[in-house]
């Protein structure tokens, strides 16, 4: 068996990738930027910790505070860091655009992220050789290395280096540029590069706005349609759909889809195509899992590995009889957790 | 503006049953090409008939339980094609009808659609025939007479002996290489076409539908078996071609085989139960009644797919290297 993971996703980039990053225009009265004092002295690990945690940034993939991640990685001394420069979700591009628009920002910032947790390799994890390339022309000693148009390519790249022996950490391309901003200039992290896309609005770009700004303005901004009937912050795959567009946009939000109609699946039942296995890049067999969780008393040696699952939803995406194979995954690692012998609910 | 609190995944997904369902539908009308374009509109005729048949079962079925009829995964469809792909061309149009009614209304709705039947239900309907008229099954015209075959009438036409046929009385069949290949021999509509065959199949591998440790697993026992026992004397290679051309071995063994619902979930599994039923259909030419009993391999074969998928612990995947979140 040809040993290939993930899943390959219909990729839409190009519509959002043809225009530059665009400021949302903010409102009048919103309180201007408060410039941290500039640092002086020394350029150590503590200092670089200590500018991200005064500048607020926030790791826009998982969400964890750059300071405090710096300090974690610190402690587990990494080979390498990585900086994620790429999109797993099919239609966002933020990070994309931002490195292509900052290439040398995130370089720079992502050289002061390796020396802050004392990592010997940086390098720029892009998706695609035609990325590698354009990049290349840019400022060719960008380290580059590829991580690939399968979903989810973040874990599958994971899985990458740790089988290369390589103890790899892994910071988001918009943090590396706020740490700079904040080194450099002393500014603290209060923007963020949001794609918006689906077919609910009528421009798709890559947006720079206020962390703080409502939604609505920012699909506004977009051209929103009146029909639109399902907004989705975060990806189209693991995303969350928003019933109220006052939502706030947070340092994690990459992507905001709006779509017309939201997709119907019919649920057929399992029909043993070995999908999901194949699709999961944490080696669980979900169909097995899904089997198992059907009877009334699931047997909690059979459901091998769930506690593994990052929740990346590929093996619901790869499933064709459209089966919650996430949800099953997930309640079976809650059972698992419980150690709940007699009654799950 | 009302905003919907829908589900995730929120994107359109390329893959589902009935796209699946959809491409072994477009290999198998694949293999109507070439007999139309040989013999007329008869294969047409014939297939547009069992699959009326099809859905009039299906929706028969719907009724009588007072479900909701739901033919959108086009699973009785297949099987109606896959039934006439293996009839002769020769047979009245109600044998294949009468195949498929079984398929559906025995072999796979009482035991609750897709996804649950435990015997394939196109194997099963026609090893309901082969039992019920067997001179019917196995009498093939004779593509070389040039005699034109009415479109919807019986036909009373020359017969001739089919490769598997000689095979079966311990003779070499007298047929070209170049014929062989494209299917110019007494035998099964699609089941001849041995080069439109192998595309449909390496179309079938690519999309990723049907599954290729079955087929090869197959296809290589099948051979193993040529090649030690041949049942006419010749060369081991000889007997190989003769064996693995005839009958419908081969068709079987890219469309029915494959059919994910009742083979074996894992990697290795799959070949295992591939290696059986080649081993069974070389059995059943040998041994059995009948020129050729695929069908019958099959359904032994998809009765042990149970204890293959129990004993083949596929719980843990093997030669992973998995990282520490």
């Amino acid at each position: 068996m040809i040993l290939r993971h993930g899943i390959k996703l219909d990729q839409q980039k190009a519509a959002s990738l043809r225009h530059k990053i665009q400021d949302l225009p903010t409102a009048e009265n919103q309180k201007k930027t408060e410039w941290l004092p500039l640092r002086k002295g020394e350029l150590n690990s503590n200092a670089i910790i200590a500018a991200a945690q005064a500048a607020g940034i926030v790791d826009e993939f998982d969400g964890v505070p750059l300071f405090r991640k710096l300090k974690k990685l610190r402690r587990l001394k990494p080979d390498m860091i990585v900086a994620c420069c790429f999109d797993e979700d099919p239609c966002t591009t933020s990070a994309m655009a931002t490195l292509r628009e900052n290439t040398n920002a995130i370089i720079a910032g992502l050289v002061l992220a390796g020396k802050a947790c004392g990592a010997k390799e940086n390098k720029i994890a892009v998706a695609t050789k035609h990325e590698a390339k354009m990049i290349q022309k840019i400022n060719p000693q960008a380290d580059l290395i590829l991580a690939g148009e399968m979903y989810p390519a973040r874990a599958l790249l994971k899985r990458k280096l740790f089988a290369n022996r390589k103890n790899a950490a892994y910071i988001g391309a918009q943090a590396c540029a706020a740490l700079l901003a904040a080194i450099d200039d002393g500014e603290p992290q209060t923007s963020t590069v949001v794609t918006v896309a689906g077919d609910g609005v009528e421009h798709w770009r890559n947006v720079r706005a206020r962390i703080g700004t409502p939604l609505k303005e920012l699909l506004e901004f977009c051209g929103l349609s009146e029909k639109t009937s399902l907004v989705v912050t975060g990806s189209s795959i693991t995303g969350r759909a928003v019933t109220d567009l006052n939502e706030p946009i947070a340092a994690t939000t990459r992507c905001v889809i709006a779509l017309k109609k939201a997709p119907n699946y019919k649920e057929y039942p399992c029909i043993g195509c070995q999908r999901c296995a194949r699709a999961c890049p944490r080696g669980i067999v979900p169909w097995k899992i899904q089997q198992e969780m059907q009877n009334a008393k699931p047997n909690l040696v059979r459901l091998t590995n769930v506690q593994k699952c990052i929740r990346c939803a590929a093996c619901t995406v790869a499933c064709p009889s459209g089966i919650d194979l996430t949800g099953a995954v997930r309640k079976a690692a809650q059972l698992k957790k419980s150690g709940d012998f007699i009654d799950i609910t | 503006m009302t905003l919907l609190n829908a589900k995730t995944p929120y994107l359109k997904k390329e893959t589902s049953v009935s796209s699946m369902m959809r491409d072994t539908l477009t290999a198998l009308a694949f293999l109507l090409v070439l007999p139309v374009a040989r013999y007329g509109a008869r294969p047409l005729a014939m297939a547009a008939v069992t699959l009326v048949a099809c859905v009039l079962c299906e929706i028969a079925w719907s009724l009588l339980q007072s479900r909701s009829i739901n033919t959108s995964d086009c699973s009785s469809m297949v099987t109606g094609l896959i039934i006439v792909m293996l009839m002769p061309l020769n047979a009245p149009l109600w044998l294949p009808c009468a195949a498929a009614a079984f398929a559906i209304l025995v072999a796979k709705k009482p035991f609750g659609s897709t996804g649950h039947t435990p015997f394939n239900p196109a194997a099963a309907g026609m090893a309901f025939i082969t039992l019920l008229w067997p001179q019917r099954i196995f009498s093939y015209f004779n593509p070389s007479a040039g005699e034109v075959l009415p479109v919807f009438a019986d036909c009373n036409v020359e017969t001739a002996p089919s490769p598997a046929a000689v095979l079966k009385n311990g003779l070499k069949p007298d047929i070209l290489p170049f014929d062989m290949l494209w299917g110019v021999f007494a035998g099964p509509v699609g089941a001849t076409g041995i080069l439109v065959l192998c595309a449909c199949g390496l179309y079938l591998f690519l999309k990723r539908t049907a599954n290729w440790e079955i087929t090869a697993g197959c296809l290589f026992a099948g051979a193993v078996m040529a090649a030690l026992w041949p049942r006419i004397a010749c060369a081991p290679l000889t007997s190989i071609k003769y064996e693995l051309m005839s009958g419908s071995l081969l068709f079987c063994a890219v469309f029915m085989l494959t059919d994910p619902v009742t083979s074996p979930r894992t990697g290795f599994g799959r070949v295992l139960y591939g290696l059986l039923a080649g081993v069974l259909i070389m059995l059943f030419r040998r041994y059995g009644a009948y020129e050729q009993g695929a069908w019958f391999a099959i359904l032994l074969a998809n009765a042990v797919v149970p204890q293959i998928n129990s004993l083949v612990c596929g719980d843990r995947r093997w030669g992973e290297e998995l990282y520490e979140e």
